[in-house]
């Protein structure tokens, strides 16, 4: 446990280009991590619109079939592994140590290098795009004998079975570290049980990164063997057993890409909401819940194989419904007796509770087993994964993006052009995803470049096309208003919101080591709102 | 004889009706919030920061939620995963790079591929079973009108019922991405009486079409 003070004087930080590659100020790891992401994003997001493009009519107009599943497997697995994981990591990273109050995070050089491989294995992915065959074209979950060197050959596809394993191994150390540092490093009087929501959700993501993550590298190891030293898959139980080993990262992965979202929403909640969070203790238990149920989720991905106990995932998937209504309750709760403020980090947060609710509930839908027979691969599943994962994740990242601006750059984003972000955000992911749902309980399956006009698919998918244009327009308003912010600086102070956690305890942006001086005293897990309560006791007690 | 469509669509609509109430509270709820409690100068946040009595019998009632829906799931699986002792037919059907095979009794044999989609036929109103296979990668059987579908594994068989209450053409499709013509793994499901069924089969008795 170092002391938040005093750390300082004992280490040199690097210099110049030496900084790039070994600068371990988790501060700017995290930001790196987030802004590598938010490239990928972008990359990832171009990609999707032209598939969005190909598919607003019925018929090939724009690219080939060929072309169309390399772009729906690099949209797929760059917003899966290059992009919300990440970004949900970075808020962590940055984060989780000056919530918990401690100097640094628990091993900087290997988060570090956590950014490097994730880094080098995003770069590898997009790579196979330069080489003949093409990059990898299976899918972002890829199945067993097709991504097999005999049916998918190239070498486009080993650098994405590759490029995924360094990526995955990058942001499992990443995992670790943030973990690590919620148990290792917390300051004085910062019991596990006084740690910020937002920190319990990291402390939950982490318990499933480490579990999960490597299963996966595991799986896409033998892939690659299977592809080029020796048959792994090829007995007749070799293709489902490479998807439960898929699938027990992939399930877990999903609420990886949730979680940190919705901690940080139960924090800007809270401070919007100019209160404590609302039955914390619960919360917590429900997180950890979620997090362990998760774990034995993973074959409903898998109901249609025919191969696996329908009834025991089915049970388990159905019982999420407990911990994910015991968050919903507790963010509802918070704001009902509030004092809300509907600046732009509730607004998103406010969108996240009611966007996140289409693709939750139609997660129930799809965990029965005798209605998935039928929407299982199709744009229903489509739809409701990207109700969670947009919806959910992305709408999530901006609340945080927004309440944190201020204290990661020490400025504050127009209020205006966020505004704006959200309302754009709002009206362009409904109108892109909505009618997935009709498209896929109507027969349309998913990965397709193509759909004959008979089918009568092609004017939900104009809609939706239209729709995804309107999303990369809120996405260019919130470019923008990053660019203006940071040209026309005003200045955010330490706490603009009245936060009520650590970090607000700190300047913006906190200094090297986080914490100048002494740290509030440690009551409970809102420890300034504690500080302003008191103040407001002595106040009146001077004034009777 | 169980209709696969109607047990599955019904199914459905109980979850979704559930899923619209549930998403009316909830709306309805953070509505009443974000209007009800607005920041107003003056306006004093509540204390209170735990609810435990309220909110451990709000666990129960998910609680009883969950056992219900997964109640409904197992009743309506289970009619639908049961496989007939006496079908009325059976069809092997093989699935591979881009196309499917039926193969009836008797040896008649059908195919098509992405280049020429196959239309097979089969008796309104009985009970048929089809065993599945794949030839190469793994492909899935789906046919939307019936709201089923299942997956085509190699080196392996998997087995179900479906029975086709309505005289009529079905869209068939392949779900499982499997490569290059995915989109174009079409297949049609004519559903014919059975004098009609018989003459077509008869028709394509000693020869493969």
């Amino acid at each position: 446990m170092s002391p938040p003070n005093g750390v300082a004087a004992v280490e040199r930080a690097p210099s110049g280009p030496l900084a790039w590659v070994a600068g371990a100020d988790h501060k700017v790891t995290a930001v790196r991590t987030a802004g590598v992401a938010l490239i990928f994003f972008i990359a990832s997001g171009l990609l999707a619109l032209l598939m969005r493009t190909e598919l607003a009519q019925p018929g090939l107009q724009v690219i080939s079939e060929g072309t169309y599943n390399e772009l729906f497997t690099m949209h797929g697995s760059g917003m899966i592994y290059l992009v919300v994981t990440p970004l949900a990591l970075a808020l962590g990273l940055y984060f989780v140590p000056l919530q918990v109050g401690a100097a640094e995070i628990w091993g900087p050089r290997l988060a570090l290098s956590g950014l490097w491989l994730y880094v080098l294995g995003g770069a590898i992915m997009f790579a196979g795009f330069l080489t003949d065959q093409g990059s990898g074209r299976t899918g972002w979950a890829p199945t067993v004998p097709l991504a097999t060197d005999h049916w998918t050959p190239g070498i486009g596809m080993d650098m994405w079975v590759l490029g995924v394993c360094l990526a995955v191994l990058g942001m499992f150390l990443t995992g670790l570290c943030v973990l690590a540092t919620a148990l290792r490093e917390r300051a004085p009087g910062m019991t596990l049980l006084r740690m910020p929501p937002f920190t319990w959700t990291l402390v939950a993501t982490c318990l499933m990164v480490i579990t999960s993550f490597p299963v996966l590298i595991a799986a896409m190891g033998l892939l690659e063997w299977d592809r080029h030293v020796g048959p792994v898959f090829d007995s007749a139980g070799g293709p489902a057993l490479f998807q439960h080993l898929f699938w027990f990262y992939g399930h877990p992965v999903v609420y990886v890409m949730f979680f940190p979202f919705v901690g940080a929403v139960a924090e800007v909640v809270a401070t919007f909401s100019r209160r404590r969070f609302f039955g914390y203790s619960l919360f917590v238990i429900s997180m950890l819940l979620f997090a362990a149920l998760s774990m034995s989720v993973w074959a409903h991905h898998m109901f249609t194989t025919g191969q696996v106990t329908n009834q025991y995932y089915s049970l388990t998937s159905h019982a999420l419904i407990i911990p994910a209504g015991i968050e919903y309750f507790d963010l509802i709760a918070t704001m009902i007796g509030g004092a809300i403020l509907l600046r732009t980090p509730m607004l998103f947060a406010v969108g996240f509770i009611l966007q996140f609710l289409i693709g939750g509930l139609t997660g129930i839908i799809v965990a029965s087993p005798p209605i998935d027979y039928h929407v299982h691969d199709s744009f229903f599943v489509v739809g409701h994964f990207h109700y969670t994962l947009f919806a959910g994740s992305v709408f999530g990242f901006f609340a945080a993006a927004y309440y944190w601006f201020p204290k990661i750059s020490g400025v504050t984003l127009r209020e205006g052009l966020g505004k704006l972000n959200f309302w754009l955000l709002v009206i362009g992911t409904n109108v892109t995803f909505f009618p997935m749902f009709f498209l896929g309980f109507d027969g349309m399956q998913r990965r397709i470049a193509n759909y004959p006009a008979s089918s009568g698919f092609g004017d939900l998918n104009l809609i939706s096309t239209i729709g995804s244009f309107v999303v990369a327009l809120a996405v260019l308003v919130f470019l923008i208003n990053l660019w203006v912010s940071l040209r026309h600086r005003r200045p955010a102070g330490d706490d603009p919101w009245e936060g009520q956690t650590l970090e607000w305890a700190t300047s913006s942006p906190p200094p090297r080591f986080n914490f100048r001086g002494r740290l509030p005293e440690i009551t409970s897990f809102a420890p300034l709102l504690d500080r302003r309560e008191r103040a407001k006791v002595t106040e009146a007690e001077a004034a009777s | 004889m169980v209709d696969t469509r109607v047990e599955v669509q019904d199914l459905f609509d109980a979850y979704l009706w559930i899923a619209v109430a549930v998403a009316a509270i909830v709306f309805g709820t953070v509505g009443f919030a974000a209007i009800r409690y607005r920041h107003r100068p003056g306006r004093e946040p509540s204390r209170k920061s735990d609810a435990m009595t309220a909110e451990l019998v709000y666990v129960g009632i998910l609680i009883l939620v969950v056992a219900g829906l997964v109640t409904a799931t197992f009743t309506t699986e289970d009619k639908v995963d049961a496989v007939s002792s006496d079908p009325a037919l059976e069809v092997d059907v093989t699935a591979f790079q881009w196309g499917w095979t039926w193969a009836y009794p008797d040896g008649v044999t059908v195919t098509g591929n992405s280049d020429a989609p196959p239309t097979f036929a089969i008796p309104v109103d009985r009970t048929i079973r089809f065993t599945l296979r794949s030839r190469d990668v793994i492909h899935a059987f789906w046919i939307p009108e019936q709201r089923f579908k299942r997956d085509a594994f190699p080196n392996r068989t998997t087995q179900f019922d479906l029975d086709f209450d309505e005289p009529g053409l079905n869209d068939g499709v392949c779900a499982e991405f499997c490569g290059l013509r995915h989109s174009q793994m079409a297949f049609n499901v004519l559903a014919l009486s059975e004098p009609d069924f018989q003459s077509w089969l008869a028709d394509r008795r000693g020869g493969t079409s």
